[in-house]
This record gives structure tokens, sequence and C-alpha cells, in this order.
């Protein structure tokens, strides 16, 4: 409840000290980050009575001065311009201002201006800049993430709002724990690089006098990675619960969209996936598909257990007891054919793509070694005319990315067999991702392969047997944490910041990975959580990756690498 | 959590700013709200909803500085009455259920006394409180409004706050009744039981009498009988009234229960709710502009005229024969 509850925290201490009936006005991105963490049932009982955009409360001139209006905004210059419009001449009665970041003084100093009705009553930085979707994952849906592959001299100016954005929501995180870390970066990456080094100027030279808490005898760790470093764990298709959903389906701020997916009922067709709210998903989350059947068929049995026994109504005592579990028999009604729906049209989509062929192919070119076994059957998946474009395309880029360097000839004969098939994906796609994540641009050890230990690990394990092939795959950041944990994270890979040092190993440590993180790998971290290390893992990104947000990414990136002069 | 208050230094650069703005133009602003004297309903500032908060009146003073001359009353609108009765009648009724919860107690206490006192108290408080409920439910309708605008949906969003609240009300209020009912079954029984009991003992100490004093029942077991079937239809009479207001109260939770949003579901999303507002008022305008251009071009109107012309035309024809003839 970590993420989650810092920011039901600084809403409620927004609402708690104004009495009355009050409007909240939120942003585009602030309404994320409002959304997963309160309901809407608990801003009525705040007395909260309207939620409102900030651009369409400008549309109207309702003049509705018994309202107090609770603004809660990103400190960008479009929200204070806004500001200005609404304080020139104000709707509500009176006006309180948060915000979830750090404000200029120039900003300050705009709105001050523009208060000429001394209709604001407080101006607050409130530091709630994330979206936490769950307990130790966070998200910043950052809108145009490709721009992270590119070198700076494309596009500077978008480069630098995407890194202000980022070192913004790293600095907000570390401000609701109240921290101020100790940073470290992957080496090969420059942009891992650049928001290292942005964020401690900022906490360190900027702002040191607002990061200077109190300080632990080990200081957290703040490690930046990059996406890059690990393409293989967003194309691999998921078969745990939540990491599935978004695979197949897509999730966004917890929430689920059905509406393109097929016919469904009126009440089905957005719904909310969230582990704080729903105790059924919470324990079913991270377990395999499989497991996911049964249980959801034990909870539709229970839930027909109690269905039953309602119809039997005979005396007044019954019907007043129906009466009285009404809300939680629809709750729970609600709940099953939630997940009843969500799995069945999971299913109907491994059935159509074939995945469970597929992704066994996946997980061996992820896991297992053996090139020619591997050409062997990607070439007889390519030939199968029933596997989709985008999973030939992963199946290719799976492939290039582990035998990129072994037999340059067979991975040719892929790539012509790929672009004669799939005419939508312009050719050297793959090419791209490999000029980007190839072997040489890779600082850590992805498939195992490099030192003595790791090879030595990777006989052992698959002398010991896998529990089950679909789920043998381990993200790249599992390794990482497991470093951490030993105090063993090499110094010539992941440098520090300037002239920082740790002595031992640090307590709490937020992973940012530049480019997205996947849900497979917030799953990691939840599990390594639990297990009582001793370490707390907090990961987080720009945005929530999946397969198609990858190669959508990949794409945008490449047709502006193309375009530009500036690459060669 | 690390937070910063930049409303210092805000009010020193508004200060500052007005300083500079001031000569210019606040001269006429201020004479005008010097001028006004006398005390001006400001902005209500107090908790209309909340029945948690205690009653706050309305503040009245003078404005204190003289830029606020500019801002306009602000008094709520007239639903916002209504909603007050409601959060007020909540109110009373949370403190009625506290002395129901008493009188149930004391009633259930094994007591000499007759008991018919803590009775009527427990059913007028049980009829008060489902009254109230009843009134303000039906008061909960009149909030609904018409058209989308930012005011229906404060209306809406206060609507489901009261609803919520009448909700949990009745529920918890069934809830102590059944409790009771319980109770009070199973003290009716114990004392039948015992009835009973002393009834077969006395048919069996008659049978082992005289045959003819069989026939006839003693007075005293007459009496007895009697005053336990009294008892017994009293009890059930209660039972029935109690069942009745459990009946009332269902129904009043099954229409509240449109009303009331379902935790953990879709509609409880700020996001959602958000994005439904913008697609219902955009739906409103598109409706209400396709009303508005089928009434301008509609059939009604062509007709109506048509039709008006038509007697126009026949009473010019009746004048013109009378004239004629």
């Amino acid at each position: 409840m970590v993420l989650v509850s810092a920011v039901r925290d600084y809403i409620n201490r927004m609402l708690q000290d104004i009495s009355g009936m009050k409007v909240l006005i939120l942003d585009s991105h602030t309404v994320s980050i409002v959304s997963v963490a309160y309901s809407q049932s608990e801003l009525l009982q705040k007395e909260v009575f309207l939620v409102e955009l900030v651009d369409s409360i400008s549309k109207s001139n309702e003049s509705m001065s018994h309202l107090k209006a609770v603004f809660f905004l990103r400190p960008t210059s479009e929200n204070i311009q806004h500001l200005r419009r609404q304080l020139a001449s104000p709707r509500f009665g009176e006006y309180h201002l948060f915000f979830s970041n750090l404000l200029k003084d120039t900003q300050i100093h705009i709105l001050a201006d523009s208060d000429e009705q001394e209709v604001v009553q407080q101006v607050q930085e409130f530091y709630a800049d994330f979206v936490a979707i769950d307990t130790y994952h966070f998200t910043l849906n950052v809108p145009s993430n490709h721009i992270y592959m590119l070198p700076a001299v494309v596009d500077p100016s978008n480069l630098q709002h995407f890194c202000d954005r980022v070192v913004d929501g790293i600095a907000a995180i570390f401000l609701a724990l109240k921290r101020r870390p100790i940073i470290r970066y992957q080496r090969t990456s420059d942009i891992a690089k650049r928001i290292a080094q942005e964020t401690a100027k900022l906490m360190y030279q900027q702002e040191s006098g607002l990061f200077d808490f109190r300080r632990t005898e080990i200081s957290p760790l703040l490690l930046v990675v990059d996406r890059r470093d690990d393409p293989v764990t967003p194309l691999l298709n998921q078969w745990t619960y939540q990491a599935m959903v978004h695979e197949l389906i897509g999730i966004q701020d917890n929430k689920v969209d059905l509406r393109n997916i097929g016919k469904l009922p009126q009440d089905q067709q957005e719904v909310v996936l969230s582990s704080e709210q729903d105790a059924f998903f919470k324990a079913n989350m991270y377990e395999n598909f499989g497991d996911i059947g049964m249980n959801i068929k034990q909870l539709v049995d229970e839930f027909q257990q109690i269905a039953k026994s309602n119809q039997n109504i005979q005396t007044i005592e019954d019907m007043a007891k129906f009466v009285d579990n009404y809300p939680e028999y629809r709750k729970m009604q609600g709940n099953v054919s939630k997940h009843v729906t969500l799995v069945t049209e999971m299913s109907k989509i491994v059935e159509e793509r074939k995945l469970m062929l597929v992704s066994q192919t996946e997980q061996d070119l992820a896991c297992n070694g053996g090139q020619v076994t591997a050409f062997e059957a990607v070439t007889n998946l390519l030939n199968n005319e029933r596997i989709s474009d985008i999973d030939r395309l992963r199946l290719v880029m799976l492939y290039a990315l582990r035998y990129e360097k072994e037999s340059p000839v067979q991975l040719m004969q892929l790539f012509n067999k790929l672009a004669s098939q799939s005419p939508k994906y312009k050719p050297g796609l793959v090419q791209f991702l490999l000029k980007q994540a190839g072997v040489d641009k890779r600082t850590g050890d992805l498939y195992g392969n490099r030192d003595l230990l790791n090879i030595a690990r990777n006989m052992a394990r698959g002398l010991k047997g896998i529990e089950n092939v679909y789920t043998q795959h381990q993200p790249l950041l599992f390794q990482t944490m497991e470093s951490i944990s030993k105090g063993r994270l090499k110094d010539v890979d992941y440098p520090f910041v300037g002239n920082h040092f740790q002595q031992g190993r640090p307590q709490e440590v937020v992973i940012f990975i530049v480019g997205g993180t996947t849900y497979e790998e917030s799953r990691s971290v939840a599990l390594q959580n639990a297990s009582n290390s001793g370490i707390r893992f907090i990961l987080g990104g720009s945005v929530v990756l999946n397969s198609k947000r990858f190669l959508k990414d990949l794409e945008e990136a490449q047709r502006i690498a193309r375009s530009s002069p500036a690459v060669v | 959590m690390a937070s910063r208050n930049r409303t210092i230094i805000f009010r020193r650069y508004r200060d500052a700013l007005k300083s500079v703005r001031a000569p210019a133009s606040s001269s006429p602003a201020s004479s005008l709200t010097t001028s006004a004297g006398g005390p001006v309903i400001e902005l209500v500032s107090t908790s209309l909803i909340n029945p948690n908060r205690s009653y706050a009146p309305l503040s009245t003073e003078d404005p204190g500085n003289s830029s606020k001359g500019a801002l306009t009353v602000g008094l709520p609108p007239a639903w916002v009455d209504v909603s007050e009765e409601i959060a007020a009648n909540v109110q009373l009724a949370r403190t009625r259920m506290a002395e129901l919860a008493k009188a149930h107690a004391k009633a259930l206490m094994p007591s000499f006394g007759d008991g018919k006192e803590d009775q009527r108290l427990i059913e007028s408080l049980s009829q008060e409180i489902t009254g109230l409920i009843k009134r303000s439910e039906k008061k909960l309708q009149r909030l609904s409004a018409a058209g989308p605008s930012e005011d229906s949906n404060v209306r809406k969003n206060v609507q489901r706050s009261l609803a919520t609240d009448l909700q949990n009300l009745s529920m918890e209020l069934r809830k102590k009744q059944s409790t009771y009912l319980k109770r009070l079954r199973q003290q009716k029984e114990g004392q039948d039981g015992v009835d009973l009991e002393m009834n077969l003992n006395g048919n069996r100490s008659t049978m082992e009498d005289d045959d003819l004093d069989n026939m006839v029942f003693n007075e005293h077991q007459m009496a007895k009988l009697k005053k336990s079937e009294a008892l017994t239809a009293e009890r059930e009479r209660e039972i029935q009234q109690v069942v009745d207001s459990v009946n009332e109260l269902a129904q009043i939770m099954k229409d509240l229960s449109v009303l009331v949003i379902d935790q953990g579901t879709i509609v409880d999303r700020i996001d959602y709710n958000i994005q439904n507002v913008a697609t219902t008022v955009e739906e409103g305008l598109k409706q209400l502009q396709k009303a508005e251009r089928t009434q301008k071009h509609g059939g009604m109107v062509r007709c109506a005229t048509v039709l008006i012309i038509m007697c126009f035309i026949m009473l010019v024809l009746l004048i013109l024969k009378e004239i004629f003839l």
C-alpha cells in the first residue's frame, strides 16, 4: 500500500480542512493519479460533489459561488494559463490551489498577478505526481514515450520535456517517501545517465533544502536503467493474470476496456482491475492461467450456492435476510461476472492466435539455447498460415535478439521470409531493434551466457526441470534485484552519479526503467518483496508496456529516425 | 510525506502587485463597498451537507478588504435547502436510532411490570424513524434534475451521497429490529413453553380427578388460558408490526439501491464519471439541437399553420355568404 497510501494521504490532506460543498478540478494527468487511488464514493463522503477537468471548466460561465474549488494540477504552463483565466473571472467562492510538483517563482508571480479578486486561499505543493497502479509499481504515462530511443540531436526539445517529466516523477516519489537517495545508472545508456544526473542536480543542488530529510544510516538507492537493456520481456506473451490481461486486451490506469472485444452487457464493457479493491484479483493476479481457471470455477460455485439459497425464500425472515445481504450479493455477482468475462475473452484470443504454440517457441528462444532447433521452430511457425502478423514479427525479433551473431545467413533468410509475408510491418523494424538493443548495446547478461557463473546457473536450472514451460522466463530485472540484495551490483556496469557512494546494502531501492515497465517485471518485484529479504523494491517506468505498445514505440522511433537528417 | 506551502510567497506577491495596481483602480471599488455599509451576506462557508459536523449558521459579516466588493453574493441555489433538510432528517434519525437501541435493551430485560410503555416507546420510535426515512426518500427524488449541466451533476452527486446515508440508516434499523424480533420470539417461546407446561400439568391433574370434573375447565385454568391467549395475541401483533416496518424499509432500500454507487465497479471511478459527463453534455447538446430543428421544421407546426389559414378562409367565406345572401 506504500505508493497508493501516499497518494491517498495527500488527497485526504487536501480535502480535510475545507468545509462545505467542494468541486475538485483536475487536469488530464492528475485525473489518472487520483482515479487509481481514490474512488468516487469516497469523494462524495468528503463532500466533493463535482469533479471536472480544468479545460472544460472555462467553457461555462455559470457562477457556482456556493462551491469551493480545489484545484489539483501539474505545474505546466498550460495549466497556469487556464488558472489565469479562471482567476480573472472566478466562478467559485474560494480557490484552493494544489500542485503536484515544484512551482517556479515566475509561475507564482503570474498567479498572484491574476488574482485580483483575492479568491485564492492557499497555494501548496503536494507531491503526488505519479500513477500508483500497484503497491510497489508506479508509472508516469508519458505521452511520447518513443523519444527515448532517439539520440538527443533529433528532437532536443521533446527529449528535454521527456526528461523533465521523468525527473519530476522520480522527485515526487522520493518526496512522498521523504528520502534522498544515492543514484546509480546504466553505463551504456545515454538517456539513463542524463536522467540520473539531472535528478542528482535537483535533489542535491537546486532544491537541496527541500530534500534534506533526516538521514538514515543507509541511504536508499535509485537505479535508472534503460528498457533496451532487456527488450525480450516486453515482446513475450504472458500467462499470469494481470500481465496476460494487459498483453491480450490492455489495462490503462487499472481499467480494462472491453468495448472492442465483443458484444457484452452494458455494465461489463469497462471493468476495474485493482488489487486494492478486489480481493479475488489480489489473490490471483500473479497466478498462471491454469490456476486462475480453477480458482474462478471455485468462485462461481460459491456464488451459485448463495444464489440458490437466495431463491429459496419462504419465510419473512428469509426475505429480511435477503434484503440485508443484497448489496453484498450484488457486489459478488458483479465481481464474478467480471472475472468470468475476462477469462472467457482471453481464452478466445488464445485459441484464435494459437498462442500456446507460439508462446512455447518464444519461451524457448528466451530461455534455452540451441540455435538450430530454434531456427527450425521459427521457420515452421512462419510457414504456418494461421499465425498472425504480430506474432510472426515477435518470433523473428526474439530469434534475432538471441542469435544475432550466430549464422547471419539464416537470420537473413528469416528476415526475407518475414518481409514477404507481412507487408504491414515495414521492413527493417527488426534491424532497427537490433541497432537499438543489440548485444553490443546491452549491459546486463540477458541470456545468462556471458560469465561462467551464469552459465552454470542456467545448466543447474535446466537439470532441475521446469515447472511450467510458459512461465519459465525470468526478466533481467530479477537478476539485477538479486545483485543488489547481495550487494554485488557491478560499479563498472552501473556507476554512481558524481561522488555518491554506498556502503553496505540499501534497504529501499527504487528502480526506474526509462522506456517503460511490464507487468511481468512488477510481478517479479512483488514476489521479491514478499520473500522478506529485508530490502523493499519499488518499480517505476515512463509507461507500462505490452508487446503492441513496445512495437509501436519502435515503429514511431524508426519513422522519425528515417525522416531526420541528423541520424546516420 | 513532504509538502511545501507557497501561500505566504503568493500572498506577498499578490499584495505587492495590488499596491502597484491600487492607486489606479481601487478607489471606485472601495467607495462602493464602504457606502454599502451594513452586513452583507458573504459566501456560505458552512458545512451544509455533512451531518457529522455541527450546523453552523450563515456568516454575516462585513467584507473585510475592499477588493472583495467586486465578488457577487454567493447564495446557494434553492435545491440546497432540500438537501439540507434531508441531512437534518438523517441526523435526527441517527439520534432516534440510539434511543431505540436503548429502548430495545430495556424491553428485553426481564421485568415484573407489564412492559406496555416500553412497547409503546419502541413502536413510536420505530415509526418515527421509518417516517423520517420515507419522507427523506421522497424529498430525495425531488433533487433529480433534468438536462445535463454542471449544476445537475452536483445535484446528482449530492443525491448519491444522501442515498448512501439513507440506505445505511435503513439497513441499521432493520438489523436492530430483526435482532430484537429474534430475541422477542425466543422470549415468547420460553413463556409459551412454560404456559403449555402448566396447562399440560393442569390437564393431567384434572384427568386424575373425577370424570365429571374433566368436562369442565377449572375457572383458574380458564383465566390462565385467556391470559396466555391475550399475551400471545399481543406478541403476534408486535411481531406483525415489526415485520411490516421491515417490509416498508425493504421497499425503500430497493428504490435507493438504484441511486447508490456500487463500490469497486467502473461507476465508482472518477475518470469514468468525468468522461461520462463530457459525453452526456455533448449528447444533450446534440439532442437539444435536433429537437430545435425538428420543432422548427416539424410537421406539427406546418399542420397547425395550415389549419389556421383554412379556418380564416372559411370564416371569410362565411362572412361573404352572409353578406351576399
